[in-house]
């Protein structure tokens, strides 16, 4: 802390705000904003060029997969709300993501809780930690995919097996960030609260220990909600429904336009969430330096 | 923010202001205060019957070079960790741990940094399950006594060092503590303010009648400051004088009186 502003300070001005805003928007200067057009300019030229020799079984132009994403978007579906029985009318493209958000957002929300539950447990109490410290280093190093046995042996080749793994995979995500997190909040500030009469461990944990390890649990959330669509496919290959199941299934029917139409779905929900969540993040951690 | 309009009523000891409840300052009692850090290779002896009383009122320094220990009779002062021998007894009851009756000030200034300036300070209330709007109006008053009352919504990031540290004396101050302990509060922040700093603290000291003991390294603050300064001496921590600083306030650091203070405890340091 020895970056002290001289003289008795003053907080940051509006102006400075505002510089740092300009800053931020000028990291996008117009001359990078060019350059990534370029980029993606060029890399769609090189595929479009490349697809020219090959047949669409192989290698789908940029312009096929464009066509296919627009039928899968508009070709008319219905979509069987689950427990209920009814039918909605919908699209293909909007049924399959549907179904894959059946998986995902149950079971990024379940494997999230729990791992950020289980990592402020272990991060706090030392005797918590001792006893689940072999188990976890055991069980850590298994992809969740390969759980998929069980998956299906005790849910069945169902939206709960795939719930299941991607369960697994947010769990361990987000169990190690709140981990270090937890383990890292400085002891000056326990003490701070200590002496400001602070005196359980509930107290403690809610209104310091969160609070401080909330930057690298938001890390955690924010990989999770990334890593968790890359989870959501591959269990979909194997329970056979939702966009991940699409991608394959297509694929085997050597549609690979239509296949790569929902590897871009992927892309887009995914850039689509990740960037919801920076806005959340942002906000919750409006304090950070 | 620290309008000079006060900056003069910093006279010693002095009870009328405005000083927000009856309540009386604590007396505080060093009793052959021993501390040895063990560890598997050898021992270290960090403080040794360490003895000294501070009276109801009164600002105490502790000077000494590094290594004196005197941060470690600030921790267990403060209840932050246990003495291997002695006591420390505050109005007559022994110390067993933290408790709101020492308001706690640190170099590093440990605000939260994710509370509002208004909320750091709100801190310590919430956990005396202080409602509102007391507890607002409570915050509000300690920002005014520390001159931040512009500032309830900033956070710490966007604050100097020296703002940090008023904020972290309004903290300490909310929830009326009998002792402040400071830990080279000033340590982290530059000459200027430092020295404005000093006629705060001495205002709100005399405003507010607490009995404050202030740990330090330099020997010009503790003689701005203290009523008595207690200089300990190294290896083993210990006690070596205790200075009574007999100069009207405020001090000048020109006077020649002041000199000779800063002097003689130089020399009992060794410095």
């Amino acid at each position: 802390m020895s970056n002290d502003e001289v003289g008795s300070g003053v907080a940051l001005s509006e102006t400075e705000a505002d510089d740092r805003l300009l800053d931020r928007l000028a990291g996008f200067s117009s001359e990078q904003t060019g350059l990534a057009v370029a980029g993606f300019a060029g890399f769609l030229a090189v595929w479009h060029v490349a697809a020219l020799f090959q047949p669409t079984y192989l290698l789908p132009s940029p312009v096929e997969v464009l066509a296919a994403f627009v039928v899968e978007l508009t070709a008319p579906a219905s979509l069987s709300i689950p427990f209920t029985g009814a039918e909605l009318p919908a699209t293909r493209l909007l049924v399959k993501l549907v179904q894959s958000l059946y998986h995902y957002v149950p079971g990024l929300l379940i494997g999230t809780s729990l791992g950020v539950f289980a990592g402020i447990a272990m991060g706090w109490n030392t005797r918590v930690d001792s006893v689940f410290t072999p188990v976890t280093r055991l069980l850590r190093p298994i992809p969740p995919l390969a759980w998929i046995g069980f998956a299906v042996i005790w849910l069945g080749v169902n939206h709960q097996g795939a719930t299941f793994i991607v369960a697994i995979g947010s769990f361990w995500i987000n169990f190690y960030s709140a981990y270090g997190g937890v383990e890292g909040v400085s002891e000056d500030l326990k003490e701070v609260a200590a002496t400001l009469g602070v005196d359980d461990d509930w107290t403690m944990i809610r209104k310091v220990v969160i609070p401080a390890a909330s930057p690298s649990i938001m890390t955690g959330i924010r990989t999770s909600i990334g890593q968790c669509w890359m989870i959501v496919v591959a269990a979909e290959l194997i329970v056979g429904v939702g966009v991940g199941y699409e991608i394959l299934n297509t694929a085997q029917n050597l549609a690979m336009d239509v296949s790569v139409a929902y590897m871009l779905v992927i892309s887009i929900v995914f850039l689509v969430s990740d960037g919801l969540f920076r806005r959340v993040e942002r906000r919750v951690l409006e304090w950070r330096a | 923010m620290s309008d000079d309009a006060n900056a003069d009523a910093g006279a010693a000891g002095n009870a009328s202001a405005t000083a927000a409840d009856p309540d009386e300052a604590a007396t505080v009692s060093v009793d052959s205060l021993g501390k040895t850090y063990a560890s598997d290779r050898r021992t270290v002896e960090a403080l040794s019957d360490v003895e000294f009383a501070v009276e109801d009122g009164e600002f105490v320094c502790i000077v000494g070079p590094s290594g004196c220990g005197k941060t470690t009779l600030f921790r267990i002062i403060a209840g932050l960790e246990d003495a291997t021998s002695g006591a420390v007894t505050l109005d007559g009851s022994p110390v067993t741990g933290p408790g709101t009756d020492r308001g706690m000030v640190f170099q590093e200034y440990g605000l939260f940094p994710w509370r509002t300036v208004s909320e750091n300070v709100a801190f310590g209330l919430e956990e005396q399950g202080v409602e509102e709007p007391a507890r607002s109006e409570r915050v509000t008053e300690m920002l005014e006594l520390v001159g931040l009352d512009g500032f309830v919504d900033a956070y710490p990031k966007e604050l100097s060092g020296g703002m940090k540290q008023r904020v972290g004396i309004a903290r300490a101050l909310a929830v009326d503590p009998e002792l402040l302990l400071m830990d080279e509060p000033f340590g982290a922040v530059d000459a200027q303010t430092r020295d404005m700093l000093h006629g705060e603290l001495l205002d709100i000291w005399a405003e507010t009648d607490k009995t404050v003991l202030f740990v330090t390294h330099d020997v010009e603050e503790a003689v701005t400051l203290a009523d008595r300064v207690v200089v300990m001496a190294a290896n083993p921590g210990r006690v070596r004088e205790i200075v009574s600083v007999d100069i009207d306030r405020p001090r000048e650091r020109t006077e020649s009186e002041f000199a000779e203070y800063v002097e003689r405890i130089r020399g009992l340091i060794g410095e």
